[in-house]
């Protein structure tokens, strides 16, 4: 049966290393371009010195073909090119890149990625413990909640090596950020940081991290979630499948202005002096619905 | 259709002393327009110039040849440049007690 399933795909034989939904929303290889994703700036009013600190790091993702002192160019998993996002070389430095949808449905949703994540090659040893961690968040809006599902693989905490799947729940006051002339009418959180992550149960997961900076190997992750019941329904990282029944997603009241939101995120995070890199090959996000 | 991005790599971030953009991979682009704005500054940075770099490993860098003035705040300059390989960054090395929050967009194509 399976094998039957596979053939389906024969005709793009790109997409029979995807599980997709039934319907796909998107489906971005990085080789034909930036596909929408593009970067976060922080909330603000009158200037950008409000943005809350937490996002200040923040800018442009990039198209990389993975070139290194050693190697040259390594190049993505299905062409040249792969969308890299680069933290600053500072400590639980986050960056992230992002593309914006809104949902046609509540309905169940998959999010699918062949990924990367390593340190600048800036030290000639293993520097595995250098990458702090890479996660994935969707930020959600019904008529009635703001949901934010987020998942992280955190690698390394201050130089030790954690190598384990972690999600947070834990909702991240809301700031005013308009200085001493707020309007009260833009508000901002910064809930990608380091702080509030509990651990997967049964997450702990070694990657593929390959002896040097320099090489990379190209993982697949799947995260599942329904919007119908806004819970997660699936997490997958190559050949470890986790139970996610226990896991949470930040909840809280809906915002103004955000029905029906529905935002892929990515993000990387430094756990030391160097510059972390998630490369991300390609994401196919897909859905399964019927229109009434 | 061409590949083209503007990006904007420092936003507001405060250069003072030697101060450099982050590496920004553009090995897909033929073509890049730079832009510096100042959105604030302290001293006299409009006394110092930045200039572009180029890098084969986005960690060690060569000056590329071009220049462009750093702005007075809420001016913006501008410079051109081609064949510039994988990596591109602007640097510059301002006075002792000037700074000022570099808003530094790249506009690439392929």
């Amino acid at each position: 049966m399976a094998a039957a399933v596979n053939r389906t795909f024969w005709s793009d034989p790109e997409l029979s290393k995807f599980n997709p939904l039934s319907r796909i929303i998107a489906y971005d290889q990085f080789s034909k371009g930036f596909r929408g994703y593009t970067a976060l700036v922080g909330n603000y009013e009158h200037t950008l010195d409000n943005v809350l600190p937490g996002f200040k790091d923040m800018n442009q993702p990039m198209l990389s073909n993975g070139t290194h002192w050693d190697t040259g160019s390594h190049g993505g998993h299905d062409g040249t090119y792969a969308l890299k996002i680069a933290s600053r070389p500072r400590p639980r430095s986050v960056n992230m890149a992002l593309k914006r949808f809104t949902f046609r449905k509540a309905c169940p949703i998959q999010i699918e990625a062949y990924l990367a994540f390593k340190p600048e090659a800036t030290d000639l040893t293993l520097s595995a413990s250098d990458a702090g961690a890479f996660s994935l968040v969707l930020d959600l809006q019904d008529n009635e909640r703001r949901i934010m599902p987020h998942i992280r693989y955190l690698n390394a905490f201050n130089g030790e090596r954690i190598e384990k799947w972690q999600f947070k729940r834990a909702v991240e006051p809301a700031m005013d950020v308009g200085g001493e002339n707020s309007l009260g009418e833009t508000r901002s959180h910064h809930h990608f940081g380091a702080d509030g992550w509990e651990d997967i149960p049964g997450g702990a997961q070694q990657l593929c991290y390959n002896e040097v900076p320099t090489k990379y190997n190209w993982h697949y992750l799947k995260m599942g979630f329904d919007l119908r019941s806004m819970s997660f329904t699936s997490l997958q990282c190559n050949d470890r499948i986790f139970d996610v029944s226990t896991l949470e997603p930040m909840r809280m009241p809906a915002w103004p202005n955000l029905n029906c939101l529905f935002n892929v995120c990515w993000t990387v995070e430094a756990d030391s002096h160097k510059r972390s890199f998630l490369y991300l090959d390609s994401v196919l996000v897909s859905g399964d619905w019927e229109d009434a | 259709m061409r590949e083209s991005i503007t990006a904007v790599v420092a936003r507001g971030d405060t250069w003072s002393g030697v101060a450099a953009s982050e590496p920004y991979d553009v090995a897909w682009a033929g073509e890049a327009v730079i832009f510096l704005r100042s959105l604030g500054a302290e001293g006299n940075p409009e006394q110092a110039r930045a200039w572009v770099q180029i890098s084969p490993d986005g960690m060690r860098w060569v000056d590329e040849g071009s220049m462009l003035p750093i702005p007075r705040v809420d001016e913006i300059s501008s410079v051109r440049v081609r064949n510039f390989g994988t990596y591109l960054r602007v640097m510059t090395v301002l006075p002792e007690g000037s700074s000022f929050k570099a808003l530094l967009t790249l506009s690439l194509k392929e």
